[in-house]
């Protein structure tokens, strides 16, 4: 099939993964709480309820940038999956959460703006990662598209290891699991009130929500790169991976945004970094 | 061809002269708005007269060689440099002076200099061709601007008094001496407006005469004549070589080894000239001279002479370990002028240092010298040329009418400044949040990365994947406080209307520049950049622009989205939105909280500086270090190799 076919497929299908993710996420953390939980299709409900509630507009500019944080974020997947060159969606995955960071930070509230900043720093700890851990996967390959990867004779885990596993360090940002989660604060009773979205309702925080859906997928799509021989090896190992996310989740608390800063950026330094030299010292 | 480029440089020349003479406002006016259109016009003409594209070489009408009056410039330079010097008590300047003159004694003296072919005095290229774009339409805009900019900045500084007739001197000696180097193809020739340049942007930085300005201006007028007695030196070196003084042959491909510690003196130059770790000092200090010196010195001129002759001397450089060594010192003054940027509150001085990092890129990709990097190379001096010219600008404005620099000050501009505000955030979106220009060639680096072989290729990935980082943080700080909102009083209102006209004509045009640019990227690229990158190298065509329409689009909308989202707000009347969450902590609709232990306290919203995690001072420090030591390695590389 045309890829540009695939990533018309993302656009539809990654909202509904990534929904039901959350629903099975929500579920699994009751369990280890001890509780029921709400029923899977939960996130569904919730989002469906935010379109039909007002939304108090703090801010005019507010909604047009979320809508650009969906639309990047949607846009970053679908061309990533699509065909597009592999690298340049990590600038169009940036570009969206950069659109996020301004919707927070234009409204000029004290928690929201404590929230945007926070973001900022955590965009700032992951992004090296997520260009050098694109570039790293094209050098090994020596492809750039999605379905180059997934064709190639080369198992890029067997050659990544290092950043496979700074992988599982970094995307507990992109999930907003904690103790990564400085910027949203998804657990209640915190400082932050509800970070970056305090001063979002209504639709405009089902936008972030649908956002943060497509963004889950696109993390999804990644790990399917590391298992490029099959794809359901790729999710499978992203079901393992997620596990692990939730139950991280469940069992830290909340690290300063120092703390993230800096260990990530010793993560990505040292595997990533680290990874990408043996790639380049030994040769392909 | 050959009058339009003497016409370029002659009639600025005249035009400075003129101004030094003319004391009444009005008048000055007249004649810098007048020249502005003649040297724009020109610069156009020549380009459109230049055919289809290969490179010329000409010489003077009547073939005139420039025979003794090099050493006379020079000397004229020397004499002034060791005069202002000495009544300022400097002893550095007048040294390094006085050596580059007695070197220029020594070979015309001497006899040792080979009389250039009085046909190949001139080269122009399609690099000559961008430059003299750059040059001639930037430089103008910018002379207008400052019509309005000085007016207001000469009344807030009375003691500059009657020195004002030299500062529009100085910015058309300025444009003239650049236009001279850019279109020489004769090295000493090149050196002798290359001198020039640092001697205008001495006199510019020195302009307030301020004990302060007087310092900054000798720590760039140091710097420079190192980098200008390292060129002097190279000149020595090549002098004796054959063809060694023509600069085209001289960079038609990859140097001889003898050749090698003269390239690397000449890339000293650049290095200095281009504010490169070790030298980015001067840069910072020249940030304290009127906007409109700091918007000539960082977008059109001056720093791009660096990078220009770095990236004419690419293909000499490319595959040697000099080459290799002078691109790290770019990456990692991109690095570490990016990790202080995030450290940095004053506006001007976070653009100083993105103007440094996105030099320093420049300077990284002509270091390593592929097609694919010169290419990106000249591709970030078009976008940055434009669009930080825009921001120095746009800042200068807000400066001389919010009496800040801070960027914390710049909150609710989008309220207060609307139409301000709509130009600021198209430079914003054109140094870096459109996916065009900039993010195109950091991609593009990126790939081309992947193609170099061993620890360099990983080292500069990594430094890229970082660095790039670090331009999302302090651009979006700068962005949310442009963009945030409030209700504002009608006396507010008034500030963005005494903006002059000169000022918005100088922006707006600029501010269409920057989208036109963005959206004739590919046309740039195939008939200017590309052809350009695949002669200099002699390289078989290659695709240098990967756009598929998906791409295309996303782009189309990155571009626009930020400028049409102010416009849009700024048309809408009033602001009655709701009241932010205060966790039931509100005392009135202003910025005022219920305070912790009663009474009420206002809110005050300050960015993150990273304090505690990284030290700007001591990074900066760090960065001298390192990049000093690996400028002194390609040294000594150079001299190992020739040997």
């Amino acid at each position: 099939m045309n890829p540009i076919v695939w990533g018309f497929v993302f656009v539809v299908v990654a909202p509904l993964f990534g929904g039901l993710l959350a629903g099975v996420d929500r579920i699994v953390s009751a369990r280890m709480q001890g509780r029921v939980g709400p029923p899977l299709l939960q996130p569904f409900y919730d989002v469906g309820k935010l379109f039909q509630k007002e939304a108090r507009q703090v801010n005019p500019i507010v909604e047009p940038l979320l809508l650009g944080h969906l639309g990047f974020m949607a846009a970053a997947g679908a061309m990533a999956v699509g065909g597009t060159d592999l690298i340049f969606t990590a600038f169009v995955f940036a570009l969206a959460a950069l659109c996020l960071v301004l919707a927070a930070g234009s409204v000029n509230s004290p928690y929201s703006f404590a929230g945007a900043e926070r973001e900022l720093v955590v965009l700032l700890a992951s992004e090296p990662f997520f260009i050098l851990m694109l570039a790293a996967i094209c050098k090994v390959t020596g492809e750039s598209t999605f379905g180059g990867v997934l064709a190639s004779p080369v198992l890029v885990a067997l050659q990544l290891p290092g950043v496979v596993l700074a992988f599982l360090f970094v995307a507990t940002i992109k999930l907003r699991k904690s103790p990564f989660d400085i910027s949203t604060s998804h657990h209640p009773h915190q400082e932050l009130v509800s970070g970056l979205t305090s001063d979002m309702s209504g639709r405009l925080l089902a936008y972030v929500e649908l956002a943060h859906w497509y963004e889950s997928a696109l993390l999804c799509a990644f790990v399917v790169l590391f298992f490029n021989w099959s794809v359901p090896l790729g999710l499978l190992a992203f079901a393992i991976a997620y596990g692990l996310e939730v139950l991280v989740d469940n069992s830290t608390s909340r690290a300063k945004w120092q703390l993230v800063l800096r260990s990530t950026w010793v993560v990505t330094l040292l595997l990533t970094g680290g990874n990408v030299l043996a790639l380049f010292l030994v040769g392909r | 061809m050959s009058p339009l480029i003497v016409f370029l440089v002659v009639f600025p020349l005249a035009v400075s002269g003129v101004l030094l003479a003319v004391t009444k406002g009005a008048i000055r006016n007249a004649i810098v708005v007048v020249a502005c259109g003649v040297v724009a016009a020109g610069a156009v003409v020549t380009v459109f007269t230049f055919g289809n594209g290969d490179a010329v070489f000409f010489g003077l009408p009547g073939g005139l060689t420039p025979g003794h009056a090099i050493l006379v410039m020079e000397a004229m330079i020397a004499i002034f440099i060791v005069v202002v010097s000495l009544q300022n008590r400097r002893v550095l300047a007048p040294i390094m002076a006085l050596a580059q003159l007695g070197i220029a004694l020594y070979l015309d003296l001497g006899g040792h200099l080979p009389d250039p072919d009085p046909q190949r005095l001139f080269w122009f290229d399609r690099l000559t061709m961008v430059m003299v774009l750059v040059i001639g339409i930037i430089g103008p805009l910018i002379c207008i601007h400052a019509l309005g900019y000085m007016r207001d900045y000469q009344r807030s500084n009375p003691q500059i008094g009657g020195r004002r007739t030299s500062f529009f001197f100085l910015l058309f000696l300025f444009l003239a001496s650049m236009f001279g180097l850019v279109v020489s193809n004769d090295l000493p020739m090149l050196h002798v407006f290359w001198e020039i340049t640092t001697l205008c942007s001495f006199l510019l930085i020195g302009y307030t005469r301020t004990k302060e300005t007087v310092g900054y201006a000798f720590d760039a007028l140091n710097m420079n004549l190192l980098g200008g007695l390292g060129f002097s030196v190279a000149i020595l070196l090549l002098a004796g070589q054959p063809d060694g003084l023509d600069l085209a042959k001289l960079t038609a491909g990859p140097a001889a080894a003898a050749l090698l510690p003269a390239i690397a003196l000449i890339s000293l130059a650049g290095i200095t000239k281009s504010a490169q770790m070790p030298f980015s000092s001067w840069l910072l200090g020249a940030m304290y001279a009127p906007s409109p010196t700091s918007a000539l010195l960082h977008s059109s001129t001056m720093v791009k002479a660096g990078v220009f002759l770095l990236l004419r001397l690419s293909p000499a450089m490319a595959g040697s370990a000099v080459g290799t060594l002078v691109a790290f010192v770019g990456l990692l003054t991109f690095l570490f002028v990016s990790l202080v940027a995030v450290t940095e509150q004053n506006t001007k001085k976070v653009l100083a240092y993105s103007t440094i990092g996105s030099l320093g890129l420049i300077v990284g990709c002509a270091g390593i010298g592929t097609p694919e990097l010169v290419w990106v190379g000249v591709m970030i001096v078009i976008f940055h040329a434009v669009a930080k010219a825009l921001l120095f600008l746009v800042v200068g404005t807000l400066e001389n009418r919010l009496y800040t620099k801070d960027m914390e000050n710049f909150d609710t501009l989008l309220s207060r400044m609307p139409r301000v505000s709509v130009l600021a955030l198209t430079g914003i979106a054109g140094m870096f949040i459109a996916p065009f220009g900039i993010v195109v060639a950091k991609w593009t680096a990126i790939r081309a990365f992947l193609d170099v072989p061993g620890f360099a290729g990983a080292a500069f990935l990594i430094i890229m994947a970082f660095g790039s980082s670090l331009t999302i943080f302090y651009w979006g700080k700068l962005l949310i406080k442009v963009l945030s909102m409030r209700s504002i009083e009608p006396y507010e209102r008034s500030v963005e209307a005494r903006v002059t006209r000169y000022e918005w004509f100088a922006e707006v045009v600029l501010a269409v520049g920057v989208i036109g640019i963005a959206a004739g990227l590919g046309l740039i690229s195939e008939h200017v950049v590309g052809p350009y990158a695949l002669t200099a190298f002699s390289a078989a065509p290659v695709v240098f622009l990967h756009l598929d329409p998906a791409m295309v689009v996303v782009m189309l909308v990155a571009v626009l989205f930020l400028p049409a989202l102010a416009l849009w707000s700024s048309r809408r009347s009033g602001y009655d939105q709701a009241d932010f969450y205060t966790s039931g902590r509100s005392a009135n609709a202003g910025h005022l909280m219920g305070a912790a232990l009663g009474g009420t306290r206002t809110v005050t919203l300050r960015n993150y500086y990273l304090d505690g995690v990284i030290d700007g001072a001591l990074v900066f420090r760090a960065g001298t270090l390192v990049c000093g030591v690996v400028l002194a390695t390609a040294g000594l590389v150079a001299l190992v190799v020739a040997r």
